[in-house]
């Protein structure tokens, strides 16, 4: 029998501390970006994905960072605003949506919706994105500062392995920690402010405790019914995690949110009111009809309790970071090269993983969404889908729209691949007598 | 006891009157045009007619296609991606692959025995490949819609289409007019891009056979034969393969009240 979709309160209306606090937090971070800006301190523009927040952290430089802005721009449908006026400089519809927005953002006076969009002072970027690069260039010509490339050996074999004792693995690592010491150069040139050893432990010491918080949020959504939506308050976990990587705050938001949620499963209060469907997020989110997206799963009881994006955007915050204190310049160099190499790997490697996903979390079905501005990411879900298919008995979607650009949106089309999905995933249910 | 199968397409509305042994009463066809209830109801209306039926002999009704949420009177909405499943299944009880051509989208869809839907694969966002496709080509060549099939049937020697886009249709074709060649060469040439498109869709979800062809277009014997040749196979088709999504719809709504569920019809629209 086939079901119809139930009236269900999403799970971005669930109330709470985390909620309340990560808005809070996200706004505290705008406020300080706007006031850098005011009083021309130096800010250092960087990417969520090698970030290199503890360094950054360590000078008290504060972090912006593009892609968060400007999924916030999505969000608070302004997007198409920055995009139109990237476009109208030239930059082609085809060009990642993230930075059309950035360029539009910087060409109109950087009033972003939350707050000013700083000028950068110093710019890190890294290979895990091929984007990334050039896009650091941009900002290099526009405002003449130094742009710090950080040069990620992929890994060069088919296992993977970080044995400081294999002997690629610890060139690499002597290769990775060359350039840190390049960037706290840089970063002392930039600030006027003497490296303090020390305080790169203390950062650091505050990267392991927040991702063994974050590590076991994540693994709260094993229970049923999931206590959070992966997609929806994974968004918060994972920005705030990002923002405030190395700092006190951050740890405190994820101690406050891990008691949420323990809370939550206690009482078995899922992040929707009738579980229906435990499902996977492969790709990136789409923030520019975010709620619309979101309420097509829910209105079915789908809750996404995974999300890869809450791994490979996290700068490997999931993995359990445990950086050794008595070596912190080397722990980082390995912890970030790791990080990396794990990440530019899970295009080839990205089905394992789900595979255990699956198995672990009990996934009903897995969303694969593509991004039309973004072939990185996008690369392979086809292939991941047919994989996990045939080899996991798991059934996968694949839907494509955008994370910025709303004219790459349709709901009609959208609704009905996500509704036959479930309409399949029902029959299965019924077939199996479940 | 009756049941009504509607599909709300992009292009066309059709509904079937069904009985309890699964066999078809009455047709309803129409354009679906901008008002997409009015359209639901003169289909389901054409269809009681050709029944002999009325409405109020109707127990139940099952919506599909992109309206389907707009067929006022009917009792719940299924996609037509499961309708063209069940529907192909109880056309062709032997159907594992199905490959349905509408107005703007294609659909392979990979079924179970009695019609669940296993796996499917759609075009993108854009009508590339679609029936559109023919309707632009139609417009481009002023040759009406029903005659594109025999036409290009009469060709051996189709052009090699670079585009399926339905908005650079009308400029390519007119350049291979402009290169001196026949009607029926360019038109084949259309046939053969989509053919190629559908199918290859059609593997992404894996060819079981039998393979089942439904919707408006297989109406056009050309594309028949094509989409047959590219699969490999003579794939099924039938008088009723345009109405196949509302036969499935029908075939859902058997399934309602064959489970006890009270129709929530309103019978007045």
């Amino acid at each position: 029998m086939k079901p119809q979709p139930v009236a269900i309160r999403p799970s971005m209306s669930r109330d709470g501390d985390t909620r309340n606090e990560s808005r809070r937090l996200i706004g505290t971070w705008w406020n300080e970006l706007t006031e850098a800006d005011a009083q021309a301190a130096p800010v250092a523009n960087t990417f969520v994905m090698g970030s290199m927040a503890e360094i950054l952290n360590t000078f008290d430089l504060p972090m912006s960072f593009p892609e968060i802005a400007a999924l916030q721009t999505a969000v608070k449908g302004r997007a198409m605003d920055f995009l139109l006026a990237a476009e109208d400089l030239g930059y082609s519809p085809d060009i990642c949506g993230y930075v059309k927005v950035d360029v539009g953002l910087h060409n109109t006076g950087r009033a972003h919706p939350l707050g000013t969009y700083p000028k950068p002072a110093i710019v890190v970027a890294s290979n895990m994105c091929n984007t990334y690069i050039k896009w650091a260039e941009i900002w290099e010509r526009t405002y003449h500062c130094p742009v710090f490339v950080l040069d990620l050996p992929g890994w060069r074999g088919s296992g993977f392995t970080s044995d400081p004792t294999d002997e690629t693995f610890a060139n690499d690592v002597r290769y990775v920690e060359g350039q840190l010491r390049d960037l706290i150069t840089l970063c002392e040139e930039v600030t006027g402010t003497a490296f303090d050893i020390d305080k790169l432990r203390h950062v650091l010491a505050s990267v392991n405790e927040m991702s063994e918080l974050y590590r076991e949020i994540l693994t709260l959504n094993k229970n049923r019914p999931a206590p959070f939506n992966a997609l929806t308050e994974g968004i918060n976990y994972m920005g705030v995690a990002n923002i405030l990587r190395g700092r006190p705050e951050g740890v405190e938001f994820m101690q406050t949110a891990l008691a949420e949620l323990r809370e939550r499963v206690d009482k078995g209060v899922g992040a929707v009111d009738d579980e229906r469907f435990r499902l996977l997020l492969i790709g990136t989110a789409c923030y520019t009809n975010f709620r619309d997206f979101v309420g097509l799963f829910e209105r079915w009881g789908g809750v996404f309790v995974a999300s890869e994006y809450m791994s490979y955007a996290g700068g490997g915050i999931d993995r359990g970071i445990h950086y050794d204190l008595d070596r912190p310049i080397e722990s980082l160099a390995e912890q970030i090269l790791i990080s990396s190499q794990l990440t530019m790997s899970g295009i080839f490697h990205s089905h394992e993983w789900q595979a255990g996903v699956v198995r672990d979390y009990g996934i009903d079905g897995i969303c694969y969404h593509g991004v039309k501005s973004c072939r990185t990411t996008s690369a392979g879900l086809p292939d991941a889908r047919e994989w996990l298919m045939r080899n996991e008995d798991v059934p996968g979607l694949f839907i494509q729209s955008d994370l910025v650009d709303s004219r790459l949106w349709a709901e009609a089309q959208m609704r009905n691949r996500i509704d036959a999905f479930f309409e399949s995933l029902q029959s299965r249910r019924d077939q199996a007598g479940g | 006891m009756l049941v009504a199968g509607v599909d709300v397409g992009s292009t066309q509305t059709k509904a079937v009157i069904m009985d309890r042994d699964q066999e078809i009463l009455g047709h309803g066809l129409c354009p679906t045009g901008a008002r997409l209830d009015e359209a639901g109801q003169t289909a389901f209306t054409l269809a009681l007619d050709e029944a002999g039926v009325t409405e109020s002999d109707i127990d139940y009704v099952v919506g599909t296609g992109y309206g389907r949420f707009r067929i006022t009177f009917g009792d719940v909405q299924v996609t037509e991606i499961s309708c063209h499943a069940r529907g192909a299944v109880h056309l062709f009880p032997n159907t594992h692959s199905v490959l349905d051509i509408g107005g703007q989208d294609t659909k392979a869809i990979k079924v179970g025995a009695d019609g669940q839907v296993i796996d499917f694969n759609m075009n993108d966002k854009c009508a590339a490949g679609t029936g559109r496709f023919l309707g632009a080509a139609s417009e481009a060549l002023e040759v009406p819609l029903g005659e594109l099939g025999p036409l290009a049937l009469g060709s051996k020697n189709p052009v090699k289409m670079t585009t399926t886009c339905t908005v650079f249709a009308e400029s390519e074709i007119l350049g291979w007019l402009a290169k001196g060649r026949r009607v029926e060469d360019v038109v084949l040439g259309v046939h053969v891009a989509i053919a190629s498109r559908s199918v290859t869709l059609l593997r992404r979800v894996g060819v079981e056979p039998e393979v089942t062809f439904t919707g408006g277009v297989t109406r056009n014997s050309a594309m028949v034969e094509l989409v047959s040749e590219q699969v490999g196979e003579r794939v099924n088709t039938s008088e009723e393969s345009h109405y196949c999504g509302a036969i499935g719809a029908a075939i859902f709504a058997w399934d309602r009240v064959l489970a006890g569920h009270p129709s929530e019809r309103r019978t007045s629209v």
